[in-house]
């Protein structure tokens, strides 16, 4: 019972990081139709962010977030307001933001190089250590990440539902030409979201940074994960990403332990299939989201 | 409601753009190493008398090369997830060729060194290498990284008859073409070579595990090491660990992209075994050691299969007595040759000028090393570029490396047995510890069950 119940504490934790992974994308997506895999390179770029803060300039990686968090809203504020320009379709997104996900591994590995770079121990305390309930460790980075999925999952829920801004968001995803002809200004709603979202990526990639090694080819592995967690939270879900973390990661924990790590992809795919065939709006949404 | 033509333009204009940017990315990159990247290592001690196991060939009086290049085709995973090893096989690679034309080059001519992305992909390797051969027309091949690319690679080198010097391709059992010449010194068989000289090792300290866990990379070089040639009763490390009589408490299998490690980590708490086996790739091994301290436990001692070495300094005092397999390492007595020593210094400076955090001269740039002083040897042995005579002559020589003389052996599929060490972290760095030949003097392998 002691393994199980730490695989599965694990799960969740994790599961709280592959939220803030995806939360981006599933909002960018979600609401303004736009798939946007900039977000993976913002998730990496910020990690190596912080990573370059904490290695070499000795700050805490935690504190490293009010650095990178910033520059990511902006980038991804411009980013928005681009695509705003060039009025840019769902398809044409894919495309483009390809491109520039190509560019920014590049760019990394310029800057980098292709080696891998982790936080020395000296530098990140945080990696091996843990808080210890009950016999059980529930390990920092991850924890951390969960718990601030939580907290940026409430709090966006909370922006969309309660606020105006929140409101003109959901108008726009429901219906873009009715909410801009009642006088939704679509383009500074989607601006703000995208920056919105560019932190949310930011910070998964600080966390990430506490708890890998990066290199510029990590971004791509994410792709297995982030997508099945929007699809299964449902698009521009906040709680439904956080959701659907937790139960990947918990899906994939379990398996583990039971049948070995190897089943675990087996086991998470074979929910994404499920959910496509019989929930295709995702498990943790009504048929419309946001 | 229709779009307006004014903002169709730019979209169309946008399109265009990332297409370009995604043909320019995905789309093999060149480099000429010629251009001299790396330092200046024309230093005396860099180019000793090929007489001795040396570095290069023996021009202490060369003239310049003169007359068209001499073009060597290869490709590297100069992208994607075989990237960050590949890093360093570029820079030897750059290094050595510098040195090379710096020393006269190549049957009197200057090298060029033409590489390509394969992106870390066997398929876009062999179309790659397929046209470096029909369409560049180079004069000759190089391996890339890694077994899958190198695989790949190798079909097509069969094909047109290239001698195909490679350095990393672990799947040995399968590497049947004539030509083909390995550099890694673990032999045909490390999935019993490799085994027995890390359960020599351990068993050299009086005080051996009794029980041994083994948690597998996917990765079909670490399972053919842990578990020998599918199909046949080879066996690997477990079953050989079994013979041995260690008692095998857990033996599990990891996907290569696990992010948690979290339930890997409680199996082996659980299993609490005296020793583990990773069968590790890349950083594995940190994320491994730090999900165990999570749990606030650590195994009396561990040995990883190929992993990033540099990570594993840094990654606590957890890492602290881990073991690896090596073929060199830049202290004595491999550094005993003053040609070496010179080689190992100058990769590290070429290494740090790249940006490479680690910058050691260990087993994948000695392999590299390796791998270009068996193409120059069969080129200047053939006295030509005659693919079949370079064969032929690598074939019947014994061929001076930076491991040492070695004899191919066609029976053998060209491996010319198993010359690796253990290697373990002592006083925050990598040293060999076994067989003592290989170690400093007053080191040797430090490990007990109790930690």
């Amino acid at each position: 019972m002691t393994l199980y119940g730490q695989a599965i504490i694990s799960g969740v934790l994790i599961g709280g990081l592959y939220a803030m992974m995806s939360l981006g994308v599933s909002l960018s997506w979600g609401v303004l139709k736009i798939i946007n895999l900039a977000y993976f390179s913002f998730i990496l770029l910020a990690g190596y962010g912080s990573y370059e803060l904490a290695a070499t300039q000795g700050w805490d990686p935690f504190v490293t977030v009010v650095a990178v968090v910033p520059v990511a809203v902006v980038a991804g504020a411009l980013l928005q307001l681009f695509f705003e320009k060039v009025n840019i379709g769902e398809f044409e997104s894919l495309l483009v933001t390809f491109g520039l996900f190509i560019m920014f591994e590049s760019v990394a590995s310029s800057v980098w190089s292709a080696d891998f770079r982790r936080i020395p121990s000296t530098a990140n305390p945080y990696a091996s250590s843990s808080l210890k309930i009950g016999g059980f460790a529930f390990a920092t980075p991850q924890l951390s990440a969960f718990i601030t999925a939580i907290v940026v999952g409430l709090l966006v829920k909370f922006l969309l539902d309660r606020t105006y801004f929140g409101k003109a968001v959901r108008a726009l995803a429901q219906d873009r030409e009715m909410a801009r002809a009642f006088g939704v200004d679509h383009r500074r709603v989607a601006v703000l979201l995208a920056g919105l979202a560019s932190a949310t990526a930011a910070i998964a990639g600080v966390f990430i940074a506490m708890s890998q090694a990066l290199f510029p080819g990590l971004a791509v592995e994410w792709f297995g994960i982030v997508f099945p967690v929007v699809i299964l939270g449902g698009l521009g879900s906040t709680l439904g990403a956080l959701g659907a973390g937790v139960t990947i990661g918990v899906v994939a924990a379990v398996a583990s332990v039971t049948w070995g790590p190897s089943y675990a992809p087996l086991a998470t795919f074979v929910i994404l299939i499920a959910t496509l065939l019989f929930r295709p709006e995702g498990l943790f949404t009504r048929k419309a989201s946001v | 409601m229709t779009r307006s033509s004014r903002s169709q333009f730019p979209k169309g204009l946008i399109l265009l753009v990332a297409f370009a940017m995604i043909a320019a990315a995905c789309g093999s990159s060149t480099t000429d190493t010629t251009a001299g990247a790396t330092p200046d290592t024309t230093a005396a001690a860099g180019t000793p008398d090929t007489t001795a196991a040396s570095s290069t060939p023996d021009t202490t009086a060369a003239a310049a090369p003169s007359g068209d290049p001499i073009v060597i085709g290869s490709t590297l995973a100069l992208t994607g997830f075989l990237a960050p090893t590949a890093a360093i096989h570029k820079v030897a690679g750059d290094l050595f060729v510098k040195q090379l034309n710096d020393n006269g080059g190549l049957l009197g001519r200057q090298v060029e060194w033409v590489v390509l992305d394969d992106e870390s992909v066997p398929d876009t390797a062999a179309s790659l290498y397929e046209r470096l051969i029909t369409e560049d027309g180079v004069d000759a091949i190089i391996g890339p990284y890694g077994t899958g690319t190198i695989t790949a690679a190798m079909q097509v080198a069969e094909r047109y008859g290239y001698v195909m010097p490679q350095h990393t391709g672990s799947l040995t059992y399968t590497y049947g073409y004539d030509c083909q010449f390995p550099s890694w010194p673990a032999g045909r068989n490390p999935n019993v070579t490799n085994s027995e000289l890390l359960y020599d090792a351990l068993e050299s300290t009086g005080t051996p595990p009794a029980s041994i866990a083994f948690v597998i990379n996917q990765f079909p070089g670490t399972m053919y090491v842990a578990y020998g040639q599918p199909d046949t009763d080879e066996g690997g490390a477990v079953s050989i660990a079994e013979d041995r009589g260690y008692n095998v408490v857990l033996d599990i299998n990891y996907p290569s992209n696990t992010t948690d490690w979290g339930p890997i980590a409680a199996q082996v708490r659980d299993a609490d075994p005296d020793f583990l086996f990773l069968g590790a790739l890349g950083v594995d091994g940190p994320n491994l050691i730090a999900a165990m301290d999570a749990l606030d436990y650590q195994v009396p001692g561990m040995f990883l299969q190929w992993p990033a070495p540099g990570p594993m300094l840094g990654a606590g005092d957890s890492a602290d007595g881990a073991m690896s397999v090596t073929a060199f390492e830049p202290h004595p007595p491999f550094t005993d040759d003053p040609g070496y020593a010179a080689i190992a210094q100058a990769f590290s400076d070429a290494a740090t000028a790249a940006g490479l955090p680690y910058t050691a001269f260990e087993t994948q740039a000695s392999a590299s090393w390796a791998a270009w002083q068996i193409l120059v040897a069969g080129i200047e042995g053939a006295g030509s570029l005659d693919q079949a005579a370079a064969c032929d002559y690598l074939l019947n020589n014994t061929i001076d490396t930076v491991f040492g003389p070695v004899d191919f052996d066609p029976e053998q599929n060209n491996y010319y047995g198993d010359l690796s060490y253990i290697k373990q972290i002592q006083d925050g760095d990598w040293v060999v510890v076994w067989p003592a030949n290989g170690a400093p003097d007053g080191v040797s392998v430090q490990y007990s069950p109790e930690g």
